[in-house]
């Protein structure tokens, strides 16, 4: 091996490590160029096939990555919605309307978590202290589930309209409810309870009718004792 | 977690964890159903699904999660429906306190421990203190 042979050798392995380097850095368009058959030139291929194969690999993995991120943001947007809806379906789920006078409707379907029971229960005294009326039904014919957690709420929700001045009436417990409440243990003996809306209704229709005798009652008393 | 001594020929039917407040309603749906296939009247899919119910709050409020697994199959020669709440919380330091009625160490009325146990044929609960509690409710037609 002469000395120009050296120096070529030289040369051209700086040019590998040159190229080296700029694939690392991340420029996968080169490759080593050589106008020379010898023993480095097998070298200088293997390198070109290795930075071929690393190209191919490093577009396939960033098509993945990007693919992934598309579906995560997708998710993202869907857990959004789901977020969404619940919190619309809780403020659906609490609608308190005057059937009659004196007389409020509080429908209740679906579960009762901490959450929605509060939401329940400020809508309720809400609407007692803007109407006045002193009977509220509670009507939990669509509440699949009573268990302990659902009765407290009941039971605060109860005492708190209690506090105002209204009574409330639960109706809607279905006799599989029933059973299991007793055997739960709970003790629902100081709220009123109904089997059906419809009891509750003519409860509730009662006591206004009493209310309403008892004004005239009242009135008649107050009349004779002008005169 | 606290794995109970269970029947290799049991078949499972569900197994998931337990992690938000909606994972309680999704739960107590599946084993309404499961209880309505395995043949079960109004009451006793009423009775399973509010017991599993206070176990899962029980196990929101206190372990923060936990995994509930649902199985079927014989249980003391019963066709039976058997759910599984293991959890990695706390854990009960007073068992037979916990099982009283109307003691309670949160917010709670204090029966839904002892009621569940009353709502279900078999009920086997495991406690350490540090490493979670698991309880097993059986219930069968």
């Amino acid at each position: 091996m002469n000395e120009t042979n050296i120096t070529n050798a030289k040369q051209r392995i700086e040019h590998i490590e040159d190229i080296l380097s700029s694939v690392a850095a991340g420029d996968l368009d080169l490759r080593i160029e050589s106008e020379y058959e010898d023993d480095l030139t097998g070298i200088e291929e293997a390198i070109n096939l290795l930075i071929d194969d690393l190209t191919h690999e490093l577009k396939k993995s960033l098509k993945l990555k990007a693919e992934m991120e598309e579906k995560l943001l997708k998710i993202q947007e869907q857990q959004k919605t789901i977020l969404q809806q619940q919190e619309d379906l809780m403020e659906l789920s609490s609608p308190v309307s005057k059937v009659w006078e004196n007389i409020l409707i509080l429908p209740v379907i679906g579960t009762l978590d901490s959450q929605r029971t509060q939401v329940m229960m400020e809508n309720l005294l809400q609407k007692i202290v803007a109407t006045g009326c002193t009977t509220a039904i509670l009507d939990i014919t669509g509440v699949p589930t009573v268990d302990t957690q659902v009765a407290n709420h009941l039971l605060k929700t109860v005492t708190a309209a209690r506090l105002l001045g209204a009574e409330c009436i639960v109706s809607g417990i279905s006799p599989a409810i029933a059973q299991t409440i007793v055997h739960l243990g709970i003790n629902l003996s100081n709220i009123l309870t109904k089997a059906t809306l419809q009891d509750a209704m003519i409860y509730a229709l009662r006591k206004n009718e009493q209310l309403i005798n008892g004004k005239v009652v009242l009135n008649q008393a107050i009349n004779e004792e002008t005169i | 977690m606290i794995e109970l001594t269970s029947d290799p020929g049991w078949e499972l039917l569900e197994e998931h964890p337990l992690e938000t407040e909606f994972d309680i309603v999704k739960a107590r749906q599946s084993v309404r159903q499961f209880a309505k296939d395995a043949g079960m009247g109004i009451v006793d899919q009423t009775r399973i699904t509010t017991a599993v119910s206070e176990l899962l709050r029980n196990m929101y409020m206190y372990a923060g999660g936990g995994i509930i697994r649902i199985q079927k199959g014989l249980f003391d020669h019963h066709q039976s429906l058997i759910i599984t709440c293991l959890d990695e919380g706390p854990g009960i330091d007073n068992v037979e306190l916990a099982m009283q009625d109307g003691y309670t160490s949160g917010q709670g009325m204090g029966y839904g421990l002892p009621g569940a146990k009353r709502l279900v044929d078999d009920f086997e609960l495991q406690s350490q203190p540090g490493k979670g509690t698991t309880v097993r409710v059986v219930k069968w037609k």
